[in-house]
């Protein structure tokens, strides 16, 4: 079964596309990175497959419904960001107890022992958290509702490196004992790359590529050597980037469908191979259109005069 | 084994190569069960699907096999196809890499042929 189907889905804000045609689908029981520039419509998206916007037009089904003004998938949804409208009255703990109240899966007892494990005090409010801590509490919601489908819009913002880490083997472990569909957004993709299973790259509304990590991460190869070592490899070829780092030395990424023939001859004309990470990748590929160049062009224009 | 995932080598071949030398040292023998996919997701803090691409890959080579609803086993020849496959594929590609970076250095045949034999007497001698 899909847990997540979209087609020609396509929403406005003031005139401007926020999603624009976005057709793709999720199947049920996988982690999935949701990336994209600030700005590549990830967040419109989550909202509206958690209900809380409505799409223009085209489809979107969770678990084959409708998500906007419906009690089942409202029930099997979580949606959390660094926003949550947790009531202000409310104890930590509290928060927590509505929590089980609401969600027919939620795990309590999981929900106290990483309350302690990340040290918060019952009678604590929201809103005196840390922004750090927040996420931390947050992240805690969303693990526990145990949702068919759970969606963490950069869960990670203001956590240390650490409460990252333990976040992404927590996430882990749960979903290895508990399978569910799970959507995150993240700007952090190389720390939680082997976490993930798929990816789905936003570009300006639209879906730029959408396949399993394992396959992204041999998508594409790096090149570096000389400019003129390098122009014959590079006629014809998709190329995904491409830099001039020195005066006769540069660095490109191609689909990575090399003979073991052409292997060769680059290692004999002196070019170095390299792998790509799948964070970066996802940057070089989402750049290119924008024909703003890169920003080290702000600075050359502003030098010449 | 601690995963080298900035590398050219995909998490998945990595997670094969290591059962395979497991079970060349001796800690899965032949028709036990090897882990699942689960356990080396917990275990190496990967997806499930990227252990489960390992497995299957040795399934396929019949380094494995599978035995329905139960999971993975080793298969009784296990141990000859591993080192048989790492005589024919890893060393070779080691030794063309030697041979290129000889050229590269411009030594002789004769050159590199005594290095290997100064390095083996060092190792064994």
């Amino acid at each position: 079964m899909k847990a997540i189907k979209c087609e020609a889905l396509t929403k406005t804000y003031y005139r401007k596309k926020a999603l624009n045609d976005l057709t793709f689908s999720v199947e049920e029981n996988k982690i999935v990175g949701l990336v994209g520039r600030n700005g590549a419509g990830k967040t419109t998206l989550m909202k509206i497959l958690s209900g809380f916007s409505k799409a223009k037009t085209g489809v979107v089904e969770v678990y084959g419904r409708r998500p906007f003004n419906n009690l089942f998938v409202s029930a099997n949804t979580i949606y959390i960001d660094d926003q949550m409208n947790f009531p202000t009255t409310l104890m930590l703990n509290e928060i927590l107890e509505e929590g089980r109240r609401f969600y027919h899966n939620w795990d309590h007892d999981l929900a106290l022992r990483l309350f302690e494990y990340f040290g918060f005090h019952r009678k604590q409010h929201h809103n005196e958290l840390s922004k750090g801590k927040e996420s931390t509490f947050n992240m805690i919601v969303g693990l526990a509702s145990r949702s068919p489908l759970t969606i963490f819009d950069e869960p990670t913002t203001g956590m240390d490196a650490a409460v990252r880490k333990d976040f992404y083997r927590a996430l882990l472990k749960d979903y290895l004992a508990h399978p569910r569909t799970i959507l995150l957004s993240t700007h952090h993709l190389e720390e939680m790359e082997d976490v993930l299973e798929e990816v789905v790259l936003l570009h300006e509304g639209s879906l730029h590529l959408h396949m399993s990590m394992d396959d992204l991460k041999e998508y594409s190869v790096g090149l570096s050597g000389k400019i003129s070592e390098m122009e014959p490899f590079l006629q014809g070829r998709d190329v995904l980037y491409k830099q001039n780092r020195a005066v006769d030395d540069c660095y490109a990424v191609i689909r990575n469908d090399l003979t073991g023939g052409e292997y060769r001859q680059m290692q004999q004309a002196g070019i170095i191979t390299s792998p790509v990470s799948a964070s970066d990748l996802c940057v070089y590929m989402t750049s290119e259109t924008s024909g703003k160049g890169s920003v080290d062009d702000v600075f050359e224009r502003s030098a010449d005069r | 084994m601690i995963l080298d995932t900035d590398g050219m080598k995909p998490i998945y071949v990595q997670i094969a190569e290591w059962l395979e030398s497991e079970i060349l040292h001796g800690n899965f023998k032949a028709d036990e069960k090897v882990y699942s996919q689960y356990k080396l997701s917990d275990l190496y803090n990967i997806n499930p699907a990227t252990a489960a691409k390992g497995l299957t890959k040795l399934a396929e080579e019949g380094i494995l096999y599978d035995k329905r609803g139960i999971g993975k086993f080793v298969s009784p020849h296990a141990k000859q196809m591993i080192m048989d496959k790492r005589k024919n594929q890893t060393l070779k590609t080691l030794i063309e890499d030697l041979v290129r970076e000889a050229g590269y250095l411009e030594l002789s045949e004769e050159d590199v042929i005594r290095l290997v034999r100064e390095a083996w007497k060092g190792e064994k001698g």
